[in-house]
C-alpha cells in the first residue's frame, strides 16, 4: 500500500504581513516561512502512523511551490517519508487551487497510490479546495474533515471518523481515495538529527512547472474554469480594545452589558 | 444579465439549517441585484420531505429534490453527481452557492472541479458584474489579509455563515421537483455511515454559534469551567476553550478554539482568562464582536478585542450571568 502525502510551506502565522507591489498577494520579502502547514505535518504524521502499524509500502511528499518548499519537503523526508516529489514554480506565482489539484493530480498518476493524503486547507489561502478536486481528477473517492483511518486491506475498506457539525461520524468507504485530514491520531513527531542528516540523501524529484502543466492537458469545463485574484488587503491596523472601567466589578459587568447593547448592538 | 442560481443546502439532520436558508437569501439579493433569474434550492439526499418543505418557504423560486435511500451517506462523488442531475434541470447561466458548513465545503470543490467551474470556499461578500462575472471577498491568513476575485465562467461559491444574514422569506411557494438519481457512479458506491457522536449536548455547535463563551487557562481549575458553562446556558452560547484548557484535560478537544481546533464566526465571542496565543487568535478574528477578561492588562487579546476587562474571570462571570439571567 503506497501513499501521497501533498503539503505546502506557508507563511509562519506570526509573521508579519506586507501587501506585494502588485497589490494582488502578500510580499514573500522578508517573510519567515513555516517548516509545513500544520495540518500537512499532522497528515505525513498520519501516513507514517499508518506505514509503521500496518507494513504500508513507501510513503511519499509531493508538493507544488517555489524553490524555498524544497525545505518542507526535506522535512517530511526527515520525518521518515522515502521520496518527495517539488513542481517548482516561480517565487511569486499565485495559483488557482483547482489548478494546483489539477497538477498535482498529474504528477500523482504516475506515481503509485493506493491513498492520497492532504491537510484539510492551508493556513495562508485557507481555500481547503484541493482534496475533493483532486479526487474528482484522479476519479477516486474523496473524504474530507477526517480525523482519524484504519485502512482494512482485505476487504479494500478504510474505517474513518469525520466531524461533522454537532458531532462525530464513524464511517467507512472503498480506497485508493483522496483523505483530506482535520487532524490525525499522534502529534507530528520532531525529526531527531540522525534523520534529518539522512534526509537529505533521501530522493528528491524536481520537475519545472512548465513540464507539469504539459502533463495537465486541457481543463474541463468551458470558459475560464479558474478564479483571478484581484487585490490582497490588509485591514486597518486594530484599535485595540475599549477598555470597561469601574470602581468595582459589578460596575465593570454593569457598562460591559450597556456598551454590547446598545453601541455593539450583539446582545 | 440573468442568473440561475443553484443553492446547494445542508440539512445533514433532516432540517434545513440555519447556513441554507442564509445561502438562500443571499442568492435571492444576487439575483436581484444580476437583474432577475430563479434561486434554485437542490436538496440532496434521503428522507428530505422535511427539508424540502422548509426550503419552499425560505425564498427559493424552484424547489429541486434528489432524495434517495443510496445518498443515506454523505459522499462528495455521489452528491456531485446528484447536484449535476439538478443542474441539467436549469437553463444556464449557472451559479452554484451552497453554505460553508462541512458538507459545503467538501461538496463544492469537487462539483467545481468537475465541471470546470470558477470556485472560492467561504466567501463574505458576492458582487455580480454587467459581464455575468462575480467579484467575491474572502478572508485569509486567519482573518488578518481579504482576498478579492473574479470568477469567471460558472461561479461555484460557498459562503461563511452568519457573514451575510437571513432575509424575512418573499410569499413564494413553489412545488416540489422530484429528480430521479438512477445509479449512483462506481466512484461514489461503498460509502457506509456505521455510527454518530453527538458532540452537541444542550449548546449550539462551535462552528454555527451566534454566540460563543470559551475559557482559558485563567479559569484555573477544571471544575471553575461550569462557570464559563453557566453563562453559555443563559446566552443560548456554545462553549469554547482554549489549547492550554484542552491539553490540560479540562475539557475534550472538541471544545477547542483555534489553529489546531476549530474556526469561530459568532456575533459576539467572550474570551475568559485566555491570554491570546496566535494560534487561538487565528480561530476567532472573524468574530463580529470580541469580549476579552482577564487579569493581565498586557494580555494580547486585549489587541484584537473590541471591549476589554481588567479583571479575575472568575468574579466578572457570576456576575456577568446574574445580570443577564435577571434580565
Amino acid at each position: 500500500m503506497d501513499v501521497i502525502v501533498c503539503v505546502k510551506q506557508i507563511p509562519d502565522p506570526e509573521t508579519k504581513l506586507r501587501v506585494a507591489a502588485s497589490g494582488k498577494s502578500y510580499d514573500p520579502d522578508g517573510v519567515k516561512f513555516t517548516i509545513v502547514n500544520t495540518y500537512d505535518e499532522a497528515t505525513v504524521e498520519e501516513a507514517l502512523r499508518m506505514k509503521e502499524e500496518f507494513g504500508f509500502g513507501a510513503v511519499r511528499t509531493v508538493t507544488v511551490g517555489p524553490a524555498r518548499s524544497e525545505e518542507a519537503l526535506r522535512h517530511t523526508l526527515a520525518m521518515g517519508a522515502d521520496e518527495a516529489v517539488l513542481v517548482e514554480t516561480p517565487p511569486n506565482a499565485v495559483l488557482d487551487p483547482l489548478l494546483v489539484a489539477r497538477i498535482l493530480s498529474a504528477v500523482i498518476k504516475d506515481m503509485p497510490h493506493d491513498l492520497v493524503m492532504v491537510g484539510k486547507h492551508a493556513q495562508d489561502d485557507e481555500a481547503g479546495q484541493v482534496g475533493s478536486a483532486l479526487g474528482e481528477y484522479l476519479g477516486l473517492p474523496s473524504y474530507a474533515f477526517v480525523t482519524g483511518l484504519t485502512p482494512d486491506s482485505g476487504a479494500h475498506v478504510l474505517k474513518m471518523a469525520r466531524y461533522v457539525e454537532g458531532g462525530e461520524e464513524a464511517f467507512g468507504g472503498p480506497f485508493p481515495a483522496v483523505v483530506s485530514l482535520l487532524k490525525g491520531v499522534k502529534d507530528p513527531r520532531t525529526p531527531t538529527l540522525p534523520n534529518i542528516l539522512k534526509a537529505r540523501k533521501k530522493p528528491l524529484k524536481k520537475i519545472p512547472l512548465p513540464e507539469a502543466l504539459a502533463k495537465v492537458g486541457a481543463l474541463p469545463g468551458a470558459g475560464n474554469p479558474t478564479s483571478e485574484t484581484l487585490a490582497f488587503t490588509l485591514p486597518p491596523p486594530r484599535a485595540g480594545a475599549k477598555m470597561i472601567e469601574g470602581q468595582t466589578p459589578e460596575e465593570q459587568v454593569e457598562k460591559l452589558l450597556k456598551s454590547l447593547k446598545e453601541e455593539a448592538k450583539v446582545l | 444579465m440573468t442568473l440561475n442560481i443553484i443553492v446547494v443546502t445542508d440539512q445533514r439532520d433532516g432540517t434545513l439549517k440555519g447556513a441554507s436558508r442564509e445561502s438562500l437569501s443571499e442568492a435571492r439579493r444576487v439575483v436581484a441585484r444580476a437583474g432577475g433569474g430563479d434561486v434554485v434550492a437542490c436538496l440532496v439526499g434521503h428522507n428530505l420531505g422535511k427539508a424540502a418543505e422548509e426550503a419552499r418557504h425560505s425564498g427559493a423560486s424552484r424547489v429541486l429534490v434528489v432524495d434517495d435511500e443510496k445518498l443515506k451517506a454523505f459522499s462528495a462523488a455521489g452528491y456531485a453527481h446528484a447536484v449535476g442531475l439538478v443542474a441539467a434541470k436549469v437553463p444556464a447561466p449557472h451559479v452554484f452557492l451552497a453554505p460553508d458548513t462541512t458538507m459545503g465545503r467538501e461538496l463544492l470543490p469537487r462539483l467545481g472541479a468537475r465541471i470546470g467551474g470558477s470556485v472560492a470556499t467561504a466567501v463574505t461578500s458576492i458582487a455580480p458584474e454587467a459581464d455575468g462575472s462575480l467579484t467575491v471577498q474572502r478572508k485569509v491568513f486567519g482573518g488578518r489579509a481579504t482576498e478579492t476575485l473574479r470568477l469567471r465562467g460558472t461561479p461555484v461559491i460557498t459562503l461563511r455563515p452568519n457573514a451575510f444574514g437571513i432575509d424575512a422569506s418573499p410569499a413564494s411557494d413553489p412545488p416540489v421537483e422530484n429528480v430521479p438519481l438512477g445509479d449512483l457512479p462506481a466512484v461514489a458506491q461503498g460509502v457506509q455511515v456505521t455510527n454518530f457522536t453527538s458532540t452537541r449536548g444542550d449548546t449550539p455547535d462551535l462552528t454555527e454559534a451566534q454566540i460563543v463563551v470559551s475559557g482559558g487557562r485563567g479559569m484555573k481549575t477544571a471544575e471553575n469551567f461550569v462557570l464559563v458553562e453557566n453563562l453559555a446556558k443563559t446566552l443560548g452560547a456554545a462553549v469554547g476553550a482554549s489549547r492550554a484548557v484542552v491539553d490540560a484535560g479540562w475539557r475534550p478537544a472538541s471544545f477547542q478554539v483555534g489553529q489546531t481546533g476549530k474556526t469561530v464566526q459568532p456575533q459576539l465571542y467572550l474570551a475568559f482568562g485566555i491570554s491570546g496565543a496566535i494560534q487561538h487568535l487565528v480561530g476567532i478574528t472573524n468574530s463580529r464582536c470580541i469580549v476579552a477578561v482577564n487579569k493581565d492588562p498586557a494580555a494580547p487579546i486585549f489587541k484584537v478585542a473590541d471591549y476589554g476587562v481588567v479583571g479575575d474571570a472568575m468574579t466578572v462571570l457570576p456576575l456577568l450571568t446574574k445580570a443577564l439571567t435577571k434580565q
